[in-house]
Formats: C-alpha cells, sequence, structure tokens
C-alpha cells in the first residue's frame, strides 16, 4: 500500500474499474472503524475534503455542540476492495477528522498518532512497526450465530476432512495480497481453530492502517467461508488467546536502524536501551490502551505465552519484551502484551510515546532476565524488582490515570472518552453474576 | 456413473426434511444445512451439483449466500422460495441458471425443476470444457506462428523448415511445442 495517488489519479482508477461505492473509512475511539458510505458522483467531493458528517452519532466522538466533522482522506490508502462482485466494485479511503475550522479533531485517533509521530520526526526518529496478528475461526451454530466450534459436527462419513479454517485463511492471504499487504507468514497458532497471519513491517500510521484494513478483510473473508472470524483476546477459557505481538524499531530519518549498534554485546544502541527503559517504565500506565477490554485480562495470565511480567529477555519468550535474535537492520523490540481489541492508533501513539520518554529521560532498563519468569519464586522476582503488568482493566485505568506521560500523548478528549466508556463496561460487568459464581456458590452457601 | 449430490440449505426443519425426502427418494446423494453460513461450510467441502437454497435461511442472506457459492465457483444454485417478488427475478437474473422452486413443494413440479437443472447443467459445463479447449488451441496456435516467424526471420529459413525445427526442439526436450514456441519467443523478445 505503499502508492502514492493524486486526486486526477484516483478520479480516473475509479472510473476506469467502475467503482460505484467508496467508504470513508475512520476509527472511533475504542476502536471500531466507521464508515461514510459515498457513491462515485460524491468522490471528487470527498477528495477535496468536502465531505461532512455528523460526529456526535459516533460513541466516543464528539458533543452535539461540535458535531459537524469533516473527512480528510488519506490519498495513498486508496484500495479497490477485491471481493466486492462484479459490476458493483467499491473501494474505500482512510481518513482523518477534522473540525470545521479546519484543524485537526483531537478526538480522532489516526490525528493523534500522527501528532506522536510528529514528536518523534523532531527528535530525527520514524517509527517502524510489524505486526503479529492472530484470531479465531469458528464455525456458526444452527441458527447462523457465532459458535465456538472449531469443526462441524455433522458429521458426513463420506466426506474427507476438509481443513474449513486453512483454505479461508489461504484465500484472506490471496485476498490481503491483492490488497497490497506483504505477507511474511501464516500458521496455525497453538489453539484449535487459532491462526496468524503476519504481514511487512512499515511505519506506524501505515502499520496501524494496515491492522484495521486486516481485521476488515479477514472478518470478511471468514464469512464467505462460512466461518465468523473473531479478534475477542481470550474467547475460550485454557487455552491459549490471541495476542497482537508489536515488533518496533526506530529508524533515523536517513532510514537506518536506530536501534543497532555493532559495538554493543546485544547489538544494541544508546538509543535502543533508552527507549525499551520507557516501554517497561510506563508499561502500566499504557496496559490500558493496548489492553483496553475486560476480556484482554485473561488472555494476560500465566501458562499461556502471554506476559505477565515487566521484564525484558534476548531468549525466553515469557516477560513483556523480547529481543528477537536478528540483528542489525532487522534489530527490533517485541512488545508481547498488545492484543487485537486494542485501537491499532492509540497503542502505537502510547507505545512509541513510552519511548521517546525513554529516550528523553536517559532511562536505562534493568537487567534483561535469563530464566523463565513464570517459574520464579514471588520472592525471587521481588529481589530482582520485575513488577507486573495490571491484572485487571479498572487496575490499569488506574494505572493510565497516574501516569501524566502517556495521558498527554492521548490527549484530554480521548483519554476523558476512553475512561468513561470503559468505566461504564467495567460497571456493566462487575455487577453481572456469572456462571462460574453459580458453579461456585450456588451449593455451597 | 455417480449420484448427483445436492445440498439442502433450509432454516425451516419441516419444509428441510420434506424436501431431503424427495431428493433421496429419487437416489440423490443430499447434504443439508441450518443456516447461511452452515451451507457455505457444506458447499466448500463437497462442492455439490446443485445448492438448493431457501430464501429466508438464517444468518447471512439467501442473496448473499447464492451470490459466493458461484462466484466462487462452488456449486450452482436454486433458490426456493414462496412468494416470487420483481426483486427476486432481478436477483434470478444474475445466477448460473434462471430456475427455482416454488414453495410449498409440489412434488412433480419440483422433481421436474431439479432435473431440469441438472441436464442443463452437464449441458453448459460439457460446452464450457469446449469453449475452453477450443481456446487453448487458438492460444498454442498463435504462440506457435509468432516462434515460427522469429525463427523464420532469424535464421532465415523457410516456413516449412522452421516448423520442422521447432518440433523437432520440442520433441529434443519432451515439451509441448507451445511451451517451446513460448521459449522462443521469451529468447528472441525478452520484454515482450
Amino acid at each position: 500500500m505503499q502508492k502514492e495517488y493524486t486526486k486526477e489519479a484516483i478520479l480516473k482508477k475509479a472510473k476506469e474499474l467502475e467503482v460505484e461505492f467508496i467508504h470513508l473509512q475512520f476509527t472511533d475511539v475504542m476502536g471500531v472503524m466507521k464508515n461514510v458510505s459515498i457513491t462515485i458522483e460524491q468522490l471528487e467531493k470527498a477528495l477535496n475534503n468536502e465531505i461532512m458528517f455528523d460526529g456526535s452519532s459516533i460513541d466516543g466522538f464528539a458533543r452535539i455542540e461540535e458535531s459537524d466533522m469533516y473527512l480528510r482522506p488519506d490519498l495513498s490508502t486508496f484500495v479497490v476492495f477485491p471481493w466486492s462482485p462484479v459490476g458493483e466494485k467499491e473501494a474505500r479511503l482512510i481518513c482523518d477528522v477534522y473540525k470545521p475550522d479546519g484543524t485537526p479533531f483531537s478526538g480522532c485517533p489516526r490525528n493523534t498518532l500522527k501528532k506522536v509521530l510528529k514528536e518523534a520526526a523532531i527528535k530525527g526518529y520514524t517509527l517502524n512497526v510489524g505486526p503479529e496478528c492472530e484470531f479465531f475461526l469458528f464455525n456458526t451454530d444452527e441458527k447462523g450465530e457465532p459458535s465456538l466450534e472449531t469443526h462441524d459436527n455433522a458429521g458426513y462419513f463420506d466426506l474427507a476432512p476438509v481443513d474449513l479454517g486453512g483454505n479461508a485463511r489461504k484465500d484472506m492471504i490471496f485476498t490481503l495480497k491483492e490488497m497490497g499487504f506483504e505477507i511474511e507468514a501464516s500458521h496455525h497458532e497453538v489453539a484449535p481453530g487459532q491462526h496468524e497471519i503476519d504481514f511487512k513491517y512499515d511505519n506506524a500510521l501505515r502499520a496501524a492502517d494496515n491492522i484495521m484494513t486486516f481485521k476488515m478483510a479477514v472478518r470478511i473473508i471468514a464469512q464467505r467461508h462460512g466461518l465468523h472470524a473473531t479478534f475477542m483476546p481470550k474467547p475460550v477459557y485454557g487455552i491459549s488467546g490471541s495476542g497482537m505481538h508489536v515488533n518496533m524499531s526506530l529508524a533515523s530519518l536517513d532510514g537506518n536502524n536506530a536501534f543497532y549498534d555493532e559495538n554493543d554485546e546485544m547489538g544494541f544502541s544508546k538509543v535502543a536501551y533508552q527507549f525499551l527503559g520507557g516501554i517497561l517504565e510506563h508499561a502500566p500506565g499504557y496496559t490500558a490502551m493496548t489492553n483496553p477490554t475486560i476480556n484482554s485480562y485473561k488472555r494476560l495470565v500465566p501458562g499461556f505465552e502471554a506476559p505477565v511480567h515487566i521484564a525484558w529477555s534476548a531468549s525466553n519468550r515469557s516477560p513483556l519484551v523480547r529481543v528477537p535474535a536478528k540483528k542489525g537492520n532487522s534489530t527490533r523490540l517485541e512488545l508481547r502484551s498488545p492484543d487485537p481489541s486494542a485501537n491499532p492508533y492509540l497503542a502505537l501513539a502510547v507505545v512509541l510515546k513510552a519511548g521517546l520518554d525513554g529516550i528523553d529521560k536517559d532511562m536505562t532498563p534493568p537487567a534483561p532476565v535469563q530464566s523463565n519468569i513464570y517459574d520464579m519464586k514471588k520472592v525471587e522476582r521481588k529481589e530482582k524488582g520485575i513488577e507486573s503488568i495490571p491484572s485487571n482493566l479498572k487496575e490499569a485505568l488506574k494505572e493510565l490515570s497516574k501516569d501524566e506521560v502517556i495521558k498527554e500523548s492521548l490527549g484530554e478528549h480521548i483519554y476523558q472518552r476512553f475512561i468513561d466508556n470503559t468505566l461504564i463496561e467495567w460497571e456493566q460487568y462487575s455487577t453481572k453474576v456469572t456462571q462460574w459464581e453459580l458453579d461456585k456458590y450456588l451449593r455451597k452457601f | 456413473m455417480d449420484r448427483y449430490s445436492i445440498l439442502v440449505a433450509d432454516s425451516s426443519e419441516t419444509s428441510r426434511k420434506l424436501v431431503i425426502n424427495l431428493l433421496k427418494q429419487k437416489g440423490y446423494k443430499v447434504y443439508k444445512a441450518t443456516d447461511g453460513a452452515g451451507a457455505l461450510r457444506i458447499a466448500r467441502s463437497i462442492f455439490p451439483d446443485l445448492a438448493l437454497i431457501d430464501i429466508n435461511l438464517w444468518g447471512i442472506k439467501a442473496y448473499e449466500i447464492g451470490k459466493i457459492i458461484e462466484e466462487d465457483g462452488l456449486s450452482t444454485v436454486v433458490y426456493m422460495i414462496r412468494k416470487p417478488d420483481d426483486n427476486f427475478f432481478k436477483q434470478l437474473k444474475n445466477m448460473n441458471l434462471y430456475a427455482y422452486i416454488n414453495k410449498p413443494v409440489n412434488s412433480s413440479q419440483f422433481y421436474q425443476t431439479i432435473e431440469f437443472s441438472l441436464m442443463n447443467l452437464d449441458k453448459i459445463k460439457s460446452l464450457e470444457k469446449k469453449v475452453e479447449n477450443l481456446e487453448n488451441t487458438l492460444k498454442a496456435r498463435k504462440l506457435i506462428n509468432r516462434a515460427k516467424g522469429l525463427i523464420m526471420e532469424n535464421l532465415d529459413i523457410s516456413e516449412n523448415e522452421a516448423y520442422k525445427l521447432l518440433r523437432s526442439k520440442s520433441m529434443d526436450k519432451c515439451i509441448s511445442m507451445e511451451k517451446m514456441a513460448q521459449k522462443i519467443i521469451n529468447k528472441y523478445l525478452p520484454n515482450d
């Protein structure tokens, strides 16, 4: 998706390909993609940033008195959907949200990420991000509702076993490639029905756009295969959840990897250590953004390759940050806590801000841990000063409220909307009587 | 001869059972689905000859299912509908076959539609195959002529000699003349 289009080129291409509908896409605070759909006749108007929508109708967006919002399409994001049927072609453009006075709207997560990226650029860096997105493919039940089944129960004995999930994944990769993705790897994951597709690293803004596009494409293709794709972090108790590991590196403005230093024993530059220091320091504060749902914290438990402790390691996969063995231009940090329910724009904004703060304040990360932290005794972890990431959403919100650096990167508007929305969810969750409670207490008391 | 396989996708148990029974009586191999997604899963697993899809199927809309099944070449769709309206006939025009089943099902009409659909499908398939073969032959002939022309031009030999050369080269390499022709074209016109 690296093509740079001009207005004229898009108009011409849309006409050539007989595109009929264009979806103007943006993402709300909670990470849900929104569409304002227009017909081809309105495309020119859209490209002139003249399409308006009512912001107050979008979750966590704007108050009623500031409801008029403008969409500014990012021309490089123009893509024609490969799955649209013949004769009814549809395309999309990812947009930034602007206020009527022509300034960026502070409640638009894409603007927020751009703001932090600008801060990085002033210091001389760009952020490259390679995400690894996991998801589950489930069957539907006899009423067409999503279920937790991964295999059809209707046993037809004359049927050779067909890998429906695997076929769907192949189709997804094919579609994503057509949309300009470079796929690095794809495989079955640990849990039944779980899949992973990794795509090539890109600058942070594009990576966030790609994550949103990826989720949309995966859902649509899964549906075409009669399957339900979910990015819920932990859909099934007792098996691995779905993560969205984020591989990050800073590049200097001339394109060289700023994390690499051949003279260091680990191949790490001073900037890399400082950045890592910031990532570890602010981990409690930004976890609410990288893991924003109640369900997120059911994934972050020991025993399923998900991180629980704030530490880093070169070899071991249990801590929050892993440093993959690849060096040189591939030197990077892998943050293992984020999950795919995160708003990618906000998650990358806070993580970058944490790293930049590490550089600003010349932070030094603690020594790496080489052994499996899960196996360490509590005392041993305490001696080594290894803290845990927040264990539930409420705790994460509390930590976020204490972290001024992370709050500043989000901006007052998004911070407040996020807290309000999430607290409502927490309240609903806390007052529900769950099956677990019934099983545990109904007979006991 | 293999028996025809037919997928019945209908969320109403009564009508699903009725249709399945009718089909089984005639010896068809029958598969069932109770919702849209289930229909897609079975279609992708067995590629049935026909997919009978009730218009009121639960889950994904029947028209959507029908489109996906035919676009991805999984099967051929025949809708089942109680009261066809203008919109239905408009949708029907885009499908492989212009045929549908009226509900409530009348058995003799039902069998007629099924047999009509299967027979027409066989004919369409054999015609498609013929067209494909013809297209391939035409493509091969074009390639061979082009290569022949290039050989004549570059080696300054007659058409007959060029053809013989092409034939013996492809025999030496144990590949079809079409492939040899492509190689020759690639050699003389690497940027073509």
